[in-house]
């Protein structure tokens, strides 16, 4: 208690905040816009502190460059649906920018055979529902529309209900308000909050009813509640690029294709335009940094298309000289194996070029906090969960848990609870946890089902993609598990 | 919801003192000035009515209902387009049940509904009196409303209302909207009116029920509501409330309840009716709940069994 006592006594008054979140990533950006959409909640006072510059984003948002951000993910249309209900960022995106694809055809390179075709137009949805699997859409993209959105909502605020933005700031310290010592709280109410105290690295000092961390997988404010994150490194590292296919593709596919290193994945974007998603071992990932940029999209191709055991001999080929372009013609005359009506109907449009620089590297892990809730302390995003990106559903599942936490504290308002009490927040975890962790858990077996090559269950995995393909009724269950129905 | 622990504390001063306007009690009023081991005593029950994972969990559950009914009563009985002259301006209120309606049209009309609603209720701020507040989780929760304007607390029980006026100096939003009195509802002046007096799970420990909700009715202001709640006198209340809640499962203290105090929702309807208050006031709702282990408390679809809550309206 003594080292608190000094601390408070010493600065100044902390700003006192109904909200303060972490993080201005898409999470905590959407619930900064939501809550201010909402008009149950518009009138907490809320700050939100991002540690980098938002400057380069805003920017994104007045004046898109024409290239294509190397960070793209796929929305499920509950998560578009959140946006346009909830957060009401969805109209400040440029829709040039998004691409909506409604098939998705996965298969399996030790089986030619074993593939999957899901096709949503087929599926029949409620009134005015969007027929499609997902959207695709640059991250930096999201963050610009929802700074758009939060400027909007301000304008019609009265000024001291206005949202705030503090960006290039880190959080230095979190320390927990004064909360055991009531007797001195008599003396003193000034100290007697029981609320988290956030020191800013640019000398602000807030102190919120509740703390929300929208920051990352190393969460500080995960750490402040001490909420323990469990799961394991997969040892595979998810490569990702944009790309330009050699012409337009009309058909709106995604395509991903299970090597035993790993899922691989091409993804549509507007016109000729395309992102890949390589999740891969360690050792293949240092490869596919370091090949060629002209010699990486036939690279790509041929790993979409190619056996595992040529795979293998190019991979070793590109170990020994990244730049080696004999490899091209490797890779032309094996694929001149293939017969061509296979090649148009079976497998994506060729690539043409990797846009430079657009590839990067990050480590797949699984993380699962054990809660996401704590007094006065709620979590959101990847402070909460992390997930294999085989099924694209990290920020979807953010997108979720800010909905369902926005419900929550409605809830709390509307019965005058206070919305950093457990009593409130219960709510929160109880609608969201449960169905995160059974989502997870299916891209982990997903994940380890199709990462082996023991023959039984290469075997059976074939079976099963082969058997389910005939059964449109099952399929259609399916597409909408994945787009989030 | 003051009751239970007024009855562990001074059982006995806090009935007659509710039933009679009786000399008030002395060593109650003492009590007021504590000393400090007193003090230690008021912030143990402080932290034990406060906390939510407590002894008091079932109380702060069934908060979310005693709000979640008040909500439905105050905002559902409000008219929408009185005072509106131009037929324009008139918020659609469909003659038939709005689920009929495609989803889109349906949020559109409750959102233009309701948007009427907070700005109705933004003009008019109601004043609040929550007799027996006991810790005060009622009067906090609705001190926090913004159609509320100012919430007064009252009990007879010095230790909770020390408890009460602790938590509240830890929610700088209520220092302005919420005050404690340790008082009876007799003492308060009649030229006192609220529009929304509550008296929650109290009636059931009183001597004389029909003399306190008298003396509710004589301060409530035209258009005002009582929010009141109960047990009915029934086989199941004594299964639930006494051999489970405090026998079996002990949540509540033995010798909590008493059934014969029971008052069943008919007999409120009754003496309302057959009372001089019959032409102001009207019994406009009664609604059972039922605690469900696991769960909380949820709405029942019967009145007459069990717990139950009551609205009731002064019409003129």
């Amino acid at each position: 208690m003594f080292p608190l006592r000094r601390f408070l006594a010493t600065t100044a008054k902390p700003l006192l905040q109904d909200v303060v979140i972490v993080g201005g990533g898409p999470a905590g950006l959407s619930l900064l816009a939501a809550l201010k959409n909402s008009p149950t909640t518009k009138h907490l006072k809320c700050t939100l502190v991002e540690a980098l510059k938002l400057q380069p984003v805003r920017d994104f948002g007045e004046d898109p460059p024409e290239n294509f951000h190397n960070r793209i993910i796929s929305l499920t249309p509950k998560s578009v649906q959140f946006m346009q209900e909830k957060s009401g960022s969805w109209d400040y995106l440029h829709q040039d920018r998004v691409k909506f694809y409604d098939n998705m055809v996965a298969y399996d390179s030790q089986d030619s055979d074993a593939r999957i075709h899901f096709d949503a137009s087929n599926v029949i949805l409620d009134l005015g529902a969007l027929s499609q699997i997902a959207a695709m859409c640059e991250v930096v993209h999201i963050q610009a529309s929802l700074l758009q959105k939060i400027d909007a909502l301000n304008e019609e605020l009265p000024e001291e209900d206005q949202a705030v933005v503090i960006d290039e700031a880190k959080v230095v310290n979190i320390i927990a308000g004064n909360a055991c010592d009531t007797i001195d709280a008599k003396s003193n109410p000034q100290t007697s909050l029981d609320w988290p105290v956030v020191t800013l690295s640019n000398g602000q000092v807030l102190q919120t009813r509740l703390l929300v961390g929208a920051d990352g997988q190393n969460s500080p404010v995960r750490n402040y509640a001490e909420i323990e994150s469990r799961g394991w490194s997969y040892d595979r590292f998810g490569v990702v690029g944009t790309l330009k296919l050699q012409f337009n593709d009309f058909r709106d596919i995604a395509w991903q294709r299970f090597l035993t290193t790993g899922p691989l994945a091409i993804l549509p974007l507007p016109e000729d335009n395309a992102t890949f998603v390589w999740s891969s071992t360690p050792e293949l990932a240092e490869i596919l940094v370091k090949v060629d940029e002209k010699i990486f999209p036939q690279l790509l191709n041929a790993a979409m298309t190619l056996d595992e055991v040529d795979l293998n001999y190019i991979y070793k080929m590109l170990k020994a000289n990244p730049a080696d372009m004999t490899v091209l013609e490797e890779i032309e005359w094996r694929t001149s194996l293939i017969p061509e009506e296979d090649l148009d109907e079976k497998f994506p449009v060729p690539i043409s070029e990797l846009m430079p620089g657009s590839r990067a590297r990050f480590p797949l892990k699984f993380l699962h906090a054990d809660t996401y809730i704590a007094p006065r302390v709620a979590l959101v995003g990847d402070a909460a969960h992390t997930v294999h990106p085989l099924a694209g559903q990290g920020l979807n599942m953010g997108q979720t848990d800010v909905g369902l936490l926005v419900d929550a504290l409605e809830t709390g308002v509307d019965r005058g609870l206070d919305i950093g009490s457990t009593l409130v927040l219960e709510k929160y975890v109880a609608t969201a946890w449960p169905n995160n962790h059974a989502l997870m858990g299916v891209c982990d077996k997903l994940h380890k089902i199709f990462s082996t090559d023991a023959f039984p269950v290469v075997a059976l995995r074939g079976l099963g993609l082969k058997s389910l393909n005939y059964f449109d009724v099952v399929k259609d269950i399916m597409v909408k598990a994945i787009s989030g129905r | 919801m003051a009751t239970r622990s007024i009855l562990r504390s001074a059982r006995l001063q806090c009935t007659r003192h509710i039933s009679s306007s009786s000399v008030r009690c002395h060593d109650i009023v003492k009590l007021t000035s504590a000393s400090a081991d007193e003090m230690s005593h008021f912030n143990a029950l402080a932290s034990s009515w406060w906390d939510v994972n407590g002894p008091q969990r079932i109380l702060h559950k069934m908060n979310f209902l005693r709000m979640d009914y008040i909500n439905e009563m105050v905002k559902g009985h409000i008219k929408l387009n009185d005072n509106v002259v131009d037929d324009e301006d008139k918020v659609y209120i469909p003659p038939y049940s709005l689920d009929l309606l495609p989803k889109s049209i349906r949020t559109r009309i409750q959102q233009e509904q309701s948007a009427r609603r907070d700005e109705i209720l933004s003009q008019k701020k109601l004043k609040a009196l929550d007799v027996g507040c006991g810790g005060g989780i009622l009067a906090e929760s609705l001190a926090r409303l913004k159609y509320i304007s100012s919430v007064k607390g009252i009990d007879l029980s010095t230790d909770v209302l020390e408890a009460a006026k602790l938590h509240q100096k830890l929610d700088p939003e209520l220092s302005e909207k919420l005050q404690y009195e340790l008082t009876a509802i007799e003492d308060l002046p009649k030229d006192e009116k609220y529009d929304l007096v509550t008296c929650f799970e109290m009636l059931e420990h009183v001597q004389y029920p029909a003399q306190v909700l008298s003396e509710v009715f004589d301060r409530v202001a035209v258009g005002g509501w009582v929010v009141l709640s109960t047990i009915n006198r029934d086989p199941i209340s004594w299964f639930t409330t006494i051999f489970m809640g405090e026998h079996l499962l002990r949540i509540v203290p033995v010798g909590t309840h008493t059934l014969e105090k029971y008052i069943d929702q008919q007999e409120i309807r009754n003496w309302v009716e057959g009372s001089p208050y019959q032409d102001q006031f009207a019994v406009v709702n009664a609604r059972g709940c039922a605690y469900i282990p696991a769960y909380g408390w949820k709405f029942t679809s019967s009145a007459d069994v069990g717990n139950y809550f009551m609205a009731i309206q002064r019409v003129k």
